[in-house]
């Protein structure tokens, strides 16, 4: 069974951290098809959180055909996720460090380029999900 | 239907207004954390709302009923400050109590969860814990099968761990019925993963009240060059600002994004903005941002 | 919620019970021994038979108890004691200790559950001040019939249906005081002043004028009490009048300076008992001074048979005064904050 944490200062909103961890499960294989994601009570009861922070993440997880809730029984694993390929990792990884030796160049100190891509990052994250 | 509304609700105790003026809605299934600083009115305003004071002037409607009234006692919860209970009363009689004093009072939940959280029933009620208190007198307040439920400083004398399972056991309760939770406190960071609704009082005045998720979303933290300071572009309101000899800090409320290159934009912390709004030097009743999406009538 | 009144007050029942059960346990041995002399001594015949004097016989029991005459400040204590114990905390301790934020916060409404904790005390007060008058009634019969004057303001207090009344209403005091002064020890304290307030006040200035008190005038000179005015009624006052009416002393018989000023035959004579008898073939100056003079005795009381009426209006008054406070406890209770 998943157990989650919510990291109240990591700026992420705590639905989307559900979102992430149930993800990050499923990638590796912690979280097959069929299993059943624990009760929005039974995350609650271990962790203090608002029930209505699961609801919008399992739903959300719903919305993008991983889970499927059967209402009087319980949430469950649709289909699992493909990490990506290891290609694509090493291709990112050069094309990020090119952004940031642009930015760098462009006058930006290390903690601008920091600051630029959390706040950008945040903006496509909550965009997808909107 | 809005579990609680209050409209020029205000309280007088001699010369001075615990309460002024305070106006706004809450919906109902909301988690709402009362915050302020002690004697900012959060007791005198929860006492309004389950009958135990009358308001000076205004009104305020629990379930759409006159608090207190007969019909809406029944589906009104409410723990007071530091959880009375009648000292010699063994648990187990305090919850005869809430059977006797309640129709439709769920007796086994009372004693499943007193009995899940390995409280001994014979113990008299006088020598619990502070942290068992708080657990029976919220376990009595949740058998009542209430709609709302009203806490006045739950977390104040617990200790980290009693907090947790407070909190714990609160949330679970939430989860079973959808009832509609306000508890007060002034303390923050229990509230934040907890509370979906923030209402911020000060000397009896609601400084901020709204949504957590629109609160975090519309207030960043600006750095930047101090002499930039002046209108920017996306920002409605500047809630506090601290200067040095070059630079300017500054917590704002936006309407819209910032893309003022010359300044840094920071998330922020909802304890960052409660403070703000507390330490506003504005103590104008109009001065305080109503962000629910719906747009509030004039009132 | 009669279970909740009764849980909450359970301890004080007891200590109740316990002090009548106490109470009892003085009264019924005592009274037993009490009545058996009564009748062995001869002194039951003597009464009940017509003409008889009694006189040294009623001594001889007087003198035998008077040792409990402790007792009455005591019985008459009991109303005032239920009303600070069983009333003044009823509200006064759930202000004080902060336990009104529950009670006035669960499913019953403040007027029901008032209610209902005032019928579980004022009842359970009820039965013991009913236990006790009856007790004290049949236990003091003995030394009504030998003279004291039950109708005698504190021997009237202890018999009849009033203790019941001031019982009542003392329960219902405290816990009107206890709305006013919210604290325990403080509410506990007014209740026994004002409780002692109101039982002087009506005792000692309203009392007598329940019914037109009867005026009885007599002779001066006579061995016994006449048949107008005797043990058994409630003298209020007795004082001596002269031919026109006028009030000219108080208590029976005047000063003898007031005599002496007024027959020189008495000045002469020197001081004097009040009653002398007359001495066969001497000429008694004091009666031939009180003769001149047209000096008599003038008694205002209340006959003996208006005992019942007097206590049903007395009883009448408190229970009047319980039910204002009720009401006004209700009320003040539905305020409180």
């Amino acid at each position: 069974m998943i157990e989650f944490r919510l990291e109240s200062r990591s700026g992420i909103a705590p639905y989307l951290q559900i979102v992430q961890q149930v993800k990050h499960a499923l990638r590796l294989g912690m979280l097959r098809t069929g299993d059943q994601l624990p009760t929005v009570k039974e995350v609650v009861g271990s962790i203090a959180i608002n029930p209505n922070t699961v609801l919008k993440a399992y739903r959300e997880l719903e919305h993008e055909g991983l889970v499927e809730g059967r209402p009087g029984v319980g949430t469950f694993v649709l289909k699992g996720l493909d990490g990506p390929p290891p290609q694509a990792h090493a291709a990112l990884r050069r094309s990020l460090l090119r952004w940031i030796r642009t930015a760098i160049d462009a006058g930006l100190d290390y903690d601008s380029v920091e600051a630029l891509f959390d706040s950008t990052f945040r903006e496509s994250a909550e965009e997808e999900i909107a | 239907m809005n579990a609680l509304e209050a409209s020029g609700l205000s309280k007088r105790y001699g010369k001075h207004w615990a309460l002024e003026n305070c106006a706004f809605e809450l919906p109902s299934g909301s988690i709402a954390g009362l915050v302020g600083p002690n004697g900012a009115g959060k007791t005198t305003l929860l006492h309004i709302a389950v009958g135990l004071l009358e308001p000076t002037r205004g009104s305020l409607r629990i379930l759409g009923e006159r608090p207190g009234a007969a019909q809406v006692l029944p589906r009104v919860g409410f723990v007071a400050q530091d959880t009375p209970l009648y000292k010699g009363f063994k648990v187990s009689e305090m919850i005869s109590f809430g059977a006797h004093m309640n129709v439709g009072f769920d007796m086994e939940f009372a004693r499943s969860r007193i009995a899940r959280l390995e409280i001994p029933p014979d113990q008299k009620a006088g020598s619990l814990s502070g942290g068992q208190r708080a657990q029976v007198g919220l376990a009595l307040a949740l058998a009542k099968r209430p709609e709302i439920l009203l806490l006045d400083e739950p977390l104040a004398s617990l200790d980290p761990l009693a907090r947790r399972e407070f909190l714990q056991t609160l949330m679970e309760g939430v989860a079973d019925t959808g009832v509609t939770v306000v508890l007060s406190s002034h303390l923050l960071t229990d509230l934040e993963r907890v509370c979906d609704h923030m209402m911020v009082l000060a000397r009896g005045r609601f400084r901020l009240i709204g949504d957590t998720a629109d609160i975090i979303k519309t207030h960043k933290v600006l750095i930047g060059p101090k002499e930039r300071v002046g209108s920017i572009s996306g920002v409605s309101n500047v809630l506090h600002q601290s200067t040095t000899d070059r630079q300017a800090t500054l917590l704002v409320r936006t309407d819209g994004p910032i893309i003022d290159p010359s300044w840094m934009v920071n998330q922020v912390s909802l304890e960052d903005v409660v403070l703000a709004y507390l330490d506003s030097r504005s103590t104008s009743a109009d001065a305080v941002p109503d962000l629910h999406a719906v747009e509030e009538v004039a009132r | 919620m009669i279970w909740v009144a009764w849980r909450q007050h359970r301890t004080l029942m007891l200590w109740g019970a316990v002090a009548v059960a106490a109470m009892t346990l003085f009264l019924i041995p005592t009274g037993i021994g009490m009545s058996h002399f009564f009748t062995s001594s001869g002194l039951a015949r003597c009464l009940s038979t017509v003409g008889a004097d009694c006189g040294d016989l009623g001594q001889q029991f007087d003198s035998r108890y008077s040792g409990y005459a402790f007792l009455v400040p005591l019985f008459l204590m009991a109303p005032v004691l239920f009303g600070m114990f069983f009333g003044a905390p009823l509200i006064a301790r759930e202000m004080d200790g902060g336990t009104y934020r529950l009670a006035w916060t669960q499913g019953v409404s403040r007027p029901r559950w008032l209610s209902t904790k005032l019928a579980v005390v004022i009842g359970s007060a009820l039965v013991g001040a009913i236990a006790l008058a009856l007790l004290v009634t049949w236990w003091s019969r003995p030394l009504i019939t030998n003279g004291a004057s039950r109708f005698r303001p504190g021997i009237f207090d202890l018999r009849g249906v009033v203790p019941i009344a001031y019982t009542i209403f003392a329960v219902m005091l405290g816990v009107a005081i206890g709305t006013l002064i919210k604290k325990t020890l403080p509410a506990v304290g007014v209740t026994l002043v004002a409780f002692a307030g109101v039982r002087v006040g009506i005792e000692l200035f309203l009392r007598q004028h329940y019914m037109t008190a009867k005026t009885l005038t007599q002779s001066l000179i006579s061995s016994k009490g006449p048949p107008g005015a005797g043990a058994a009624d409630w003298i209020i006052r007795e004082n001596t009048i002269d031919r026109l009416g006028h009030i000219v002393s108080s208590g029976r018989g005047p000063d003898f300076g007031y005599l002496a000023a007024r027959c020189p035959a008495l000045a002469a004579a020197g001081p004097f008992p009040k009653f002398a008898t007359a001495v066969p073939g001497q000429a008694d100056p004091f009666a031939a001074c009180v003769q001149h003079l047209g000096l008599r005795d003038m008694i205002v009381y209340q006959p003996a048979s208006r005992f019942w009426t007097f206590q049903w209006i007395e009883f009448g008054i408190f229970i009047a005064l319980a039910i204002g406070l009720a009401v006004f406890t209700v009320w003040r209770t539905k305020r409180l904050s």
